[in-house]
């Protein structure tokens, strides 16, 4: 609850900030406008009544002398709205004929439009107040001075109602802003509260819960995305810890009650101290069985954490695939199966000398478990496209494709060796060590045999992977299964 | 009498510990806390130590290591539930002269507390005998009888271990400790086929057997019974 009112102090205080923004982006967005508007409407006006009073001047001037005054008149004659002045000066500034009573000062006589100010004017005018206009000031040719001017009140009404439109828009536009901020913190708002709730069913539980996506691909959708990915990860991770619990449930299960069984019997019926021997021998064997399979867990958890770092050197990897024959050879021969080794190439790897080789003998260990009598186990070192691979080979049955990338999951046994003995952790343990030094498993081989590689990237310069990397290739080509570092 | 010191602060094991150890010959004493125990590994000079590193208190390392400090130099052997090889490292440095993780057989630390009691078995010697079987270290080469035997370089040294400690039971993880030197146990029988091998090198058919097999432990050479 406490959380909620938390969520609302923060949307209020974000949806605040995004209507002051809004609000300031439309009024700027205005007042430019308007400017703009103003100055554009300004220049035309003023553009309009300098083309007047500079064609009217030019007629006069042109005009025969004694027409002169004449043309003045009717020129400010014809002025209904009352805006044209105008007068004719003699050389010595002699008021000849217009209505302008005095020469207006500090206007250059140069034939062109300027601002000025007209402050006497023979008409119905308030003398206080001095008359704004764009004038022209010419010399007639016998020497007369003839000056036009134009009231610039209408520029001054242009100014008046774009300000007003200026300030009625930017109440209009700050009302606007405030509305569209407050649509979208609300909006902004109820999808976080969505995700809130999806989070908090999450919590409590259901992992199968997703975000909601809208699909308009913006930021809380790409971060709804992302936190989905997450989820279906762990719910992905959540499920195989599941599984592997009830696997090893099992696996323990299966030899404790065998072991359980077996001592009940032999209490209640065991009638000389040699059957009580036998039987509490193989209640011994089934506890055993159930330690191994406690071992091989510990043992993996120990090497995915990355302990065994420390024990990290150079491994010559001829050295160590004839070191794992060697110690292989006997238990092949023992079952008529013999161990082939082909070191096509030379090559080093900065790896734990002791993982590298229980890996290997736990390949080579199922290869002579599961391939027919008289046939050969082929164990090379071969270089290939940069990379080294160690290869296992064998005649068995082979791993299924679909079987593959559940194959080095913990206690998973394939269904074909069901029936062969193995706590079913040794393609795991094999996939941890592979993992700690940032190597690659590669299952493949088809219906007639198996064959795993561990592919070293770079002989001479692997470098152990980051125990903190995970295995982060889900996409499995379709003929083998990878278990990328 | 051999003298052993239990320190181990598990009621049940320490008696079935005891009980075992008492029923052949040795004579046992029993601290339940890593204090106490130092005391009595001080004051009463044990033929060997056995300590379990999890103690209440003081831990079995910093006991060992405490003794050692102070010129103690009674074989330990350190157990413990601890089974990663860091750990055994750990162990074996703080002064343990063998770690045994639990759960283990009563058989294999019996074999191992006697390997330890016999110590040391590394001369300077350039032959051995056990029986009829001879061994010349430097030449590389073995005899039984008359017979010479033809041995890989593995199996050379696993008779050479083994007659080192002739009469003596070895466990199978012994074996791959000390002769492979291999931190990891690998499927159980792998050292048995390697056994049964050197068996059949030693022995031509009508000769006695000199590797008995243990049942359950492991192994032991004899001299021709």
């Amino acid at each position: 609850m406490i959380r909620a009112i938390g969520g609302w102090a923060v949307t209020l205080r974000a949806a605040l900030r995004w209507t002051v923004f809004i609000a300031a982006g439309f009024a700027t967005m205005a007042v430019v406008l308007f400017a703009f508007i103003y100055w554009q409407a300004a220049s035309l006006e003023r553009q309009h009544i300098d083309d007047v009073i500079l064609r009217e001047s030019a007629a006069i001037v042109a005009s025969r002398p004694n027409d002169a005054a004449q043309a003045l008149k009717d020129w400010l004659n014809a002025d209904p709205h009352e805006v044209r002045y105008g007068g004719l000066f003699g050389p010595g500034g002699e008021r000849l004929a217009g209505n302008l009573a005095v020469l207006p000062d500090a206007l250059p006589e140069d034939g062109r439009p300027h601002e000025s100010v007209f402050p006497t004017i023979e008409r119905e005018h308030d003398p206080t107040d001095p008359e704004d206009v764009r004038a022209i000031a010419s010399r007639l040719a016998d020497g007369r001075l003839l000056v036009l001017g134009y009231d610039i009140d209408e520029l001054e009404d242009v100014q008046d109602v774009i300000g007003r439109a200026l300030a009625l828009g930017l109440v209009l536009a700050l009302l606007l802003s405030l509305l569209c901020g407050t649509l979208i913190a609300w909006r902004a708002q109820r999808r976080v509260a969505s995700m809130h709730g999806a989070i908090g069913k999450v919590m409590r539980g259901a992992l199968s819960e997703r975000l909601p996506v809208r699909g308009s691909h913006d930021d809380l959708d790409r971060l709804a995305g992302a936190v989905n990915g997450m989820l279906r990860e762990l719910e992905r991770l959540v499920g195989d810890i599941r599984g592997v619990g009830d696997s090893i449930a099992h696996d323990l299960r299966t030899p404790l009650t065998r072991a359980r069984a077996r001592l009940e019997r032999c209490r209640d019926e065991a009638q000389t101290v040699a059957a009580f021997q036998v039987s509490t021998d193989r209640a011994i064997a089934s506890l055993d069985q159930a330690l191994a399979v406690i071992s091989a867990v510990l043992r993996i958890g120990e090497i995915e954490h990355g302990r065994r770092r420390a024990a990290f050197a150079t491994v010559d990897l001829g050295a160590l695939l004839r070191d794992a024959a060697e110690l292989y050879e006997p238990l092949a021969d023992e079952k008529n199966v013999s161990i082939r080794l082909d070191l096509q190439s030379e090559g080093h790897l900065v790896a734990d000398r002791d993982l590298m080789l229980e890996a290997i003998g736990n390949l080579l260990d199922n290869a002579i478990k599961f391939t027919p009598a008289g046939s050969a186990v082929t164990l090379s070192l071969v270089r290939q496209h940069g990379s080294m691979l160690l290869r296992v080979a064998d005649r068995g049955p082979g791993i299924a494709e679909s079987e593959r990338e559940r194959a080095v999951q913990r206690f998973y046994r394939g269904e074909k060796s069901r029936t062969v003995p193995g706590s079913g952790l040794g393609l795991s343990l094999v996939a941890a060590v592979v993992r700690l030094h940032g190597l690659r498993l590669v299952i493949g081989g088809s219906g007639a045999g198996c064959v795993i590689e561990i592919v070293c990237p770079d002989s001479e310069s692997a470098a152990p992977a980051d125990p903190g990397d995970d295995c982060a290739d889900s996409g499995l080509p379709s003929t083998t299964a990878q278990l990328n570092a | 009498m051999r003298r052993l010191l239990l320190i181990e602060d598990d009621d049940e094991t320490a008696e079935e510990i005891t009980g075992y150890f008492r029923d052949r010959g040795f004579d046992v004493d029993c601290s339940a806390t890593g204090k106490e125990g130092l005391e009595r590994a001080s004051a009463t000079a044990p033929d060997l130590l056995i300590l379990d590193r999890m103690l209440p208190g003081l831990d079995g390392l910093s006991v060992l290591e405490t003794l050692r400090r102070d010129g103690v130099q009674t074989p330990a052997l350190v157990l413990s539930a601890l089974s990663g090889v860091d750990d055994r490292v750990r162990g074996l440095s703080a002064g343990g002269d063998d770690y045994l993780c639990k759960p283990f057989a009563l058989a294999e630390l019996l074999a191992r507390v006697e390997a330890l009691l016999r110590r040391p078995v590394i001369g300077a010697e350039t032959v051995l005998r056990v029986g009829s079987l001879h061994m010349d270290l430097v030449a590389r080469s073995v005899r039984r009888g008359a017979r010479t035997l033809d041995l890989l370089p593995r199996e050379f040294r696993l008779l050479e271990y083994m007659m080192r400690r002739a009469g003596q039971t070895i466990t199978r993880a012994m074996l791959f400790e000390e002769v492979w030197r291999y931190n990891f146990t690998p499927r159980s029988n792998l050292v048995d086929v390697h056994m049964g091998r050197l068996r059949r090198k030693l022995s031509v058919p009508g000769e006695p057997d000199l590797l008995a097999n243990v049942r359950g432990i492991g192994f032991v050479l004899q001299a021709e019974p």
